[in-house]
């Protein structure tokens, strides 16, 4: 069994949690609510819905911690039940149907120019409004993809998991990670372009 | 204007490029075809800038009513865990 992958702060809060600490909990917690959180946001648009996913994910962690095995990092781990329990409430409240994204219709030239005007992020304060502004337009961008491309690119760009990882945390191959992940920065682009050019 | 057929080989890996996830051989043939095609040149570095505009965002915070229900879900577990020991 290997032991070494969930990082040594979590390894140890494992460990209290298991020698009776519930303040090991509250910092575990602490260290990935905000992360699960926005998961959850990001994947159902609501904060009502994020809130049932933080709930339901720390919650279940609570009753399976003592159990864990450490064959996965914590954070990897915890994200498996997030998408799970993202996956089973947009079953339960019906929401968009999943649709698949064709790379030729994101191909440059597929009806559009082949040009994209894709602003970049200025550190200077006096653009807050500019930066507000693409906020809004990457966040309107992220919640009109397909659900299924959303959550590899939530878990990819936005987390920071790498191929392997996401793919162990949704249960799908590595080449469906990169296929979807490729795609759905490509609809990204197309959006954000078409947003700046006024199209 | 459509895609020319040798740029379409390039496109599809250009995320597994951007990402460091091709052979050493795919990634001189890429380079050197970006050095020659400036449309792709410019998705590229259009797909790259996508790709870091969204990492960059910042995360949401949880509303402060949100963290405290989630608290007392958490503390409630524990309790009735900690009283359901306590009877064993």
């Amino acid at each position: 069994m290997n032991l070494v992958k969930t990082d040594s702060t979590d390894h140890q809060l494992i460990e209290q949690f298991r020698n009776g600490s519930p303040e090991a909990m509250e910092k575990i917690v602490e260290r990935y609510e905000e992360s699960i959180f926005n998961f959850g946001l990001r994947m159902c648009g609501q904060v009502q819905d994020a809130e049932d996913i933080m709930q339901e994910t720390f919650l279940n962690a609570l009753r399976s911690l003592h159990n864990f095995r450490e064959e996965t990092k914590l954070k990897n781990w915890l994200f498996r039940i997030a998408a799970n329990a993202c996956l089973r409430k947009r079953r339960k409240k019906k929401f968009e149907l999943e649709r698949e994204l064709s790379l030729e219709s994101l191909m440059p030239g597929a009806g559009s120019e082949a040009k994209f005007d894709i602003p970049s992020l200025s550190p200077d304060p006096d653009s807050e409004l500019l930066r507000a502004e693409l906020r809004d337009v990457i966040n309107d961008a992220v919640s009109s993809l397909p659900p299924k491309y959303r959550m590899v690119f939530s878990l990819r760009d936005v987390e920071g998991f790498d191929t392997e990882e996401t793919a162990q945390i949704l249960g799908i191959t590595s080449q469906a990670v990169k296929t979807r992940l490729h795609r759905a920065r490509l609809f990204l682009r197309k959006k954000i372009s078409e947003h700046y050019r006024g199209e | 204007m459509t895609m020319r057929e040798e740029c379409k080989e390039y496109f599809e890996k250009i995320s597994e490029y951007l990402d460091g996830e091709l052979d050493s051989e795919t990634c001189e043939k890429i380079e050197c075809h970006l050095r020659e095609c400036p449309e792709c040149l410019h998705c590229f570095e259009s797909l790259k800038r996508t790709a870091e505009i969204c990492r960059s965002l910042p995360r949401e915070k949880i509303p402060e009513d949100v963290e405290q229900r989630l608290k007392d879900k958490l503390k409630g577990f524990l309790s009735k865990d900690a009283a359901k020991s306590f009877d064993l």
